[in-house]
């Protein structure tokens, strides 16, 4: 991944923090659509609120664009509170969901809307220089004087894009740009954003609900359901150390068997399965002896062989993804789960077909112990 | 069913049709046809009478079709960003305004006014300089207008609603996300997307206060709109005369309510 290098500078310490929330929430009526969110956005960096419908994130976005006003808690823009500060007084811009291009102006006439709305006016010379450039930078050049309603969808999100941009903001807001595109022009898409994130180093903000799209694009993922964060961290954190049952079945795919406590030692934690199995895995989370947990193993880190060590299974299904083998295996007591094995053991030591008999292994250091829920 | 319907429709126009068809009668009596001229179209427009009334009713039409698109696209920007109670209540009020009938409006109108002005005109008269003759409020073209604005508003409230409910909120959170001011934001987007169904709203205000008989008849105290002028002569007698102004006054709504129609079509598929 390229922004693996990444990580280490994108946290908050190292950055000045661009935007910040503080304690923020936000209720309508009696429903409360954010919870107590804390987060710090740092300069330059691209960050995803990620999470199912009703979650919260398009109400924590808004409330950073100015479209709604906390209940509680502060929103703070460079250092300063702007709780009550009206949208366009903030230098936030937003590229919406349907991309809400005006209907009655032609491709320029709408990117340079940002530039007409300023005090003292710019000369118009340099607002046509400007939007010139803005269509350059999006590759919609020959477009300047089409209708919106002539351009396809993956156009008008550019000339959304060129929209929001060409003001320069210190955050650019995305409400699930991608939504409205085919698969293969998002895929496009999502470079072409990173491209354009890394050339301008605007902060970008995104909120979306498809865990691939946060996962290739974002420096750091904020983990939202039914109101609050869950976890925040780059896409690696999240994915090898979640710190819930919610976040590892989120991100990525996992394997989940429930158990409590009976003893813990150094770094491991021994659980008791439900099924009546003892397994030791490595604590994700602060344990308590008793306590109810759930055990995450990755399906990458299971291991299906024909040796003696490990729990029986029988393979169910089977789907040859080219590197890696996807099997379905069965567990008398345990149940479904998933384990990938890569091509090169395969070619090793042998596949299984459909109704085979085999075995699974996992080392401790692979199963998480995590909260159940 | 398609004879019943049939025989509403010819129920429905074949009186209008005969109005038009007559208004072509070269002999003078409406009931029997002798050939065909254009002679009382010309009659009509140089009677004084009719030109008279034709003025007033052109005057009032467009000075009340005006106040109600201009108050009652006020109204309806106004009605959109409120909620609750209050929006249901005005809602309400507003679909009763358009369905009291014309004969409540006037006497209600007359009866109003009428009293106010009772009270209003002594006190002008006891603040009014002496040896000056103090204005008088009375019943006439304003009393007209003013009843006219009021349950035209309401029209081009709902027409102009409509069209503000079908355009997408986010056009108006985009503006000023893009630091427009909201008075920018009107100015800007929303105006120039509803500007269609206000310019619809205005034509067929335009028309209905045109048209109308019952509120005029009470509220226009000595002045004569031309559906006055009709009426009155048909007292007399239905003349082809009075035909050919049927026809023309006619002839003018329909090309206006037509107007109004495709504007509102074509606006709607803009806006989405």
């Amino acid at each position: 991944m390229e922004n693996g290098g990444y990580v280490g500078d994108s946290s908050p310490a190292n950055k000045k923090a661009i935007a910040e929330l503080r304690g923020v929430s936000k209720s309508f009526g009696d429903v409360l659509a954010a919870s107590d969110l804390n987060l710090s956005i740092s300069a330059g960096e691209f960050l995803s609120f990620l999470g199912p419908s009703g979650c919260g994130k398009t109400t924590a976005l808004r409330m950073l664009a100015g479209f709604e006003t906390p209940t509680e808690g502060e929103v703070l823009l460079d250092g300063e509170v702007v709780n009550t500060l009206d949208a366009h007084h903030r230098p936030v811009n937003m590229v919406f969901q349907q991309y809400a291009l005006f209907p009655h102006m032609t491709v320029a006439q709408n990117i340079g809307y940002g530039l007409r709305q300023r005090r003292p006016r710019l000369p118009k010379a340099q607002i046509a220089e400007k939007v010139t450039k803005a269509l350059e930078i999006v590759r919609l050049s020959d477009f300047e004087d089409r209708k919106i309603w002539e351009m396809s969808g993956g156009q008008q999100q550019r000339v959304a894009l060129a929209r929001a941009i060409i003001n320069e903001p210190k955050l650019l807001l995305l409400d699930e740009p991608m939504a409205a595109l085919d698969r293969k022009l998002r895929k496009e898409m999502q470079i072409e954003l990173q491209d354009l994130q890394r050339q301008l180093g605007i902060t970008f903000v995104l909120v979306t609900h498809d865990q691939e799209e946060a996962l290739s694009m974002s420096d750091r993922i904020c983990i939202m359901r039914e109101g609050r964060i869950v976890q925040i961290g780059s896409p690696q954190e999240l994915y090898d150390r979640p710190n819930s049952r919610y976040v590892a079945g989120f991100v990525g795919t996992s394997n989940f068997f429930s158990g409590n406590v009976t003893d813990q030692n150094g770094g491991l934690a021994t659980i008791l399965l439900d099924n009546g199995m003892s397994v030791q895995g490595t604590p994700g989370v602060e344990l308590a002896e008793g306590q109810d947990v759930c055990i995450s193993v990755r399906p990458e880190q299971m291991k299906l062989h024909r040796q003696s060590d490990g729990v029986k299974v029988e393979v169910h299904n089977r789907i040859f993804l080219g590197e890696h083998t996807e099997y379905l295996v069965n567990h008398e007591t345990l149940g479904d789960f998933l384990v990938l094995s890569p091509r090169q053991s395969e070619l090793n030591e042998g596949g299984f077909e459909v109704g085979d008999q085999a075995r699974v292994s996992w080392d401790a250091s692979a199963a998480l112990i995590l909260n159940p829920n | 069913m398609r004879i019943y319907a049939i025989c509403v429709y010819l129920f429905l126009y074949i009186p209008i049709g005969v109005i038009a068809l007559f208004s072509f009668n070269a002999g003078r009596h409406a009931s029997q046809l002798q050939g065909f001229s254009t002679k009382w179209y010309g009659k009509a427009l140089n009677n004084p009478f009719v030109m008279d009334a034709l003025e007033t009713s052109l005057m009032v039409a467009f000075a009340s079709a005006l106040f109600a698109s201009v108050f009652g696209t006020m109204a309806a920007v106004a009605l959109q960003g409120i909620k609750g109670p209050v929006r249901t209540a005005f809602d309400l009020l507003i679909y009763v305004a358009v369905m009291i009938p014309g004969i409540v409006i006037g006497i209600a109108t007359l009866i109003g006014l009428v009293t106010v002005f009772d009270q209003l005109n002594p006190l002008i008269a006891s603040i009014w300089p002496n040896g000056f003759e103090p204005p008088k409020l009375r019943m006439g073209m304003g009393s007209l207008i003013a009843a006219h604005t009021m349950f035209l508003m309401a029209l081009v409230v709902i027409i102009v609603r409509a069209r503000l409910a079908g355009m997408d909120r986010a056009l108006t959170e985009a503006s000023s996300d893009l630091y427009a001011t909201p008075m920018g934001t009107f100015r800007q987007v929303t105006l120039p997307l509803i500007f269609p169904a206000i310019l619809a709203g205005f034509l067929l205000s335009f028309t209905f206060s045109f048209d109308d008989f019952i509120i005029a008849f009470f509220v226009a105290g000595s002045e004569t709109t031309l559906p006055i002028y009709v009426f009155s002569s048909i007292r007399r007698g239905v003349t082809p005369e009075i035909n050919a102004i049927g026809t023309m006054v006619m002839g003018v709504s329909l090309l206006m309510l037509i107007t109004a129609q495709m504007l509102l079509r074509r606006g709607g598929k803009k806006t989405k």
